[in-house]
C-alpha cells in the first residue's frame, strides 16, 4: 500500500466508523423488543455468571491462591471492592487501572495465586458478582482513600448454591 | 488524649498501684475465699487494684506451614510481651483456627504459649463446628467461664451457638463446618449463647454486688450490629438483661475484625481488630463513627490488624487502647479511649 493510500484510509476511517456505528445503532433501536422468553434467557445467563463469580469469590478455583485465602476473606458481599469507582489511579500500579486489573492484583499478591486472563469467562464472572451486588450505586470514578461500606445486597441471604472449597488449604 | 496526658496517667496508675498494695492483699484473700463483699465492707467501697489485660483478636490460623497469619499472631504475641507494664492476662477472642482442625488449634496454642502473661480464650465459629468444640476444649479449656481479678468480675461466653441444622440433613462434620466459613452463609442463621449459658450466667452473677465492675467477652458483639454477617448475638437482649443490675459492664468482642464501639444502657461494647485480615465496615450507620479505622492498604499485609489492651483503674473504670501493627487509626482514638 502506498503512503498516499494509507493516508486516505486514515482520513476516511473515522467517518466510516461513525457510519457503521450509526447503522448498527439504527438497527438495534429499530428491532422489536425482546420477548419475555428472550429476556429470561439473558437474565439466566447473567445470574449463572454471577453465581460462578460467587463460587470463585469463596475459593472455588484452586489456582487463585496458594495460601488458602479467597476474595471473601476480606470482601464479604464484595464489600470494599468498590467496582463503581474504577477505572482509578492505584498506588500499587502507579497508573489508572481497571477493576479487572485490581482483581488480578489481589489474586497475585494477598492470595499468592495465578493471574487470570482478563477476557476469560471466569474474570467476567468475578466482575459480574461484584458489580451485581453494587447495582444502584452511582458511578464515582476516582480514588477512594477512606474505608467505604459495602453494598446492601438485595437478597436477604446471599445467593443460593454451595460455595465449593471455601478457602481450604488441603 | 495526648501522649503527655497518657504518660501522666501511667505515672498516676503506678502510684495508686503502690498505694493500694494493702487493699490488694486484703482483696486477694477475699477472692480466694469467694467473699469479695468483705473487701468493700472494710474499705467502704469496692476495691479495685489497677491492672491491665490485653486482647488478641481472631488469628484464623491455617494448616499450611509458615502461613502469613502465623507470623501475624507471632507479631501480636511479641507486641504484648514487649509492653513495659505486662497485662495480668491475655484474652483471645476466638477463631484461633480457620477450619477447626486439630493441627490449627495446636499451632495456635503453641504460638500463644509464648505469651508472658496467662492466656484466656473463648471460641469462635471457625473453632467449633468441625467437632463441636472437642479440639478447642482439649487445647483451650472450657468455653464458658468466669473469674475475679483484683475486684473485677470477668465472664467468657460461647456466643456462636446455632440451632441444629445438620442432624436432619445428615451433614458430615466437614459439611457442617463448611457452612460456617462464609460470613454471609445462608444456612446456619443467627447464633447466640442459648438457654444453658443464660442459666449459668444468671447463677454466676446472682451473688455479685451491682457496683462490682463486670467485663464480658464474647466472640460476636452483644448488640445487633449487622446480623447478615452475624455481627450479633441472637439472645443479647437476655444477656444484657441479666447484667442489667450492674453499674458498669464492659463487653469486648472479636468477629468483626475492626475497631467499633457502642454503648447500650450499662453495657459499653468494644470490637477489636483481628491478626489475620480486616473486615470492611458493613452498610450500616455506625453509632460512634469516630471509632472507624482507616481503610486498610491491601499492599501492606499488616495494615488494619493489631491487638488491644485495657487499663482498669482503681474506680473500676477502664481505658482501652488499640495497638495497630500499622497506622490504621483515626486521630480520635489513636491514644486510647475511656470504655
Amino acid at each position: 500500500m502506498t503512503p498516499r493510500n494509507k493516508k486516505l484510509i486514515k482520513v476516511l476511517s473515522v467517518p466510516m466508523a461513525a457510519l457503521t456505528l450509526f447503522a448498527a445503532t439504527t438497527q438495534v433501536t429499530a428491532r422489536e423488543p425482546f420477548t419475555p422468553a428472550e429476556l429470561k434467557g439473558m437474565e439466566d445467563k447473567l445470574v449463572a455468571s454471577v453465581q460462578r463469580g460467587y463460587d470463585m469469590w469463596y475459593g472455588a478455583r484452586a489456582d487463585m491462591a496458594n495460601n488458602g485465602l479467597a476474595c471473601a476473606n476480606c470482601h464479604p458481599d464484595a464489600a470494599a471492592t468498590n467496582p463503581q469507582t474504577f477505572p482509578k489511579f492505584l498506588p500499587m500500579f502507579n497508573k489508572v487501572v481497571t477493576y479487572r486489573s485490581m482483581v488480578n492484583w489481589c489474586i497475585e499478591n494477598p492470595q499468592g495465586g495465578k493471574a487470570m486472563d482478563v477476557n476469560s469467562d471466569d474474570m467476567t464472572a468475578l466482575e459480574a458478582y461484584s458489580f451485581y451486588l453494587h447495582r444502584g450505586k452511582p458511578i464515582e470514578t476516582g480514588l477512594v482513600t477512606r474505608q467505604t461500606a459495602g453494598a446492601e445486597p438485595k437478597s436477604a441471604r446471599g445467593f443460593a448454591g454451595k460455595a465449593t472449597g471455601i478457602g481450604f488449604d488441603k | 488524649m495526648t501522649d503527655r496526658s497518657e504518660s501522666q496517667r501511667r505515672k498516676f496508675l503506678g502510684l495508686t498501684g503502690k498505694a493500694g498494695l494493702s487493699t490488694f492483699f486484703a482483696q486477694a484473700v477475699g477472692v480466694n475465699l469467694g467473699i469479695v463483699d468483705v473487701v468493700s465492707a472494710q474499705t467502704g467501697r469496692r476495691a479495685v487494684t489497677p491492672f491491665r489485660f490485653a486482647i488478641i483478636g481472631d488469628p484464623h490460623l491455617y494448616s499450611q506451614k509458615d502461613h502469613v497469619f502465623d507470623r501475624h499472631l507471632e507479631d501480636a504475641v511479641a507486641q504484648i510481651n514487649a509492653m513495659t507494664t505486662q497485662p495480668d492476662f491475655v484474652l483471645v477472642t476466638g477463631d484461633i483456627s480457620h477450619h477447626g482442625e486439630v493441627d490449627q488449634l495446636v499451632k495456635g496454642k503453641r504460638i500463644l504459649s509464648k505469651l508472658k502473661a496467662p492466656l484466656r480464650a473463648i471460641p469462635g465459629e471457625h473453632d467449633w463446628y468441625l467437632d463441636m468444640g472437642a479440639a478447642y476444649r482439649a487445647n483451650f479449656g472450657a468455653e464458658t467461664w468466669s473469674f475475679n481479678q483484683k475486684g473485677v468480675h470477668f465472664i467468657g461466653l460461647n456466643s456462636i451457638l446455632t440451632p441444629d441444622f445438620w442432624t436432619e440433613a445428615k451433614l458430615t462434620p466437614e459439611q457442617r463446618r463448611d457452612w460456617f466459613m462464609p460470613l454471609n452463609s445462608p444456612v446456619p442463621g443467627l447464633w447466640g449463647v442459648h438457654e444453658k449459658q443464660l442459666d449459668w450466667l444468671r447463677k454466676d452473677v446472682a451473688n455479685i454486688a451491682p457496683d462490682v465492675p463486670v467485663v464480658v467477652f464474647t466472640h460476636s458483639p452483644l448488640w445487633d450490629y449487622y446480623p447478615r454477617w452475624n455481627f450479633q448475638v441472637s439472645d443479647s437482649v437476655q444477656v444484657r438483661d441479666i447484667l442489667g443490675k450492674f453499674t458498669n459492664v464492659m463487653g469486648f468482642h472479636g468477629h468483626v475484625h475492626h475497631t467499633v464501639y457502642n454503648k447500650i444502657g450499662n453495657l459499653a461494647s468494644v470490637g477489636v481488630m483481628s491478626t489475620a485480615w480486616p473486615w470492611p465496615y458493613p452498610p450500616v450507620e455506625l453509632p460512634y463513627p469516630e471509632f472507624q479505622q482507616n481503610r486498610a492498604d491491601p499492599s501492606n499485609t499488616q495494615d488494619g490488624l493489631g491487638t488491644a489492651y485495657v487499663s482498669v483503674d482503681d474506680k473500676g473504670g477502664a481505658f482501652a487502647r488499640y495497638q495497630p501493627f500499622a497506622d490504621s487509626l483515626q486521630p480520635t482514638i489513636k491514644n486510647g479511649f475511656k470504655v
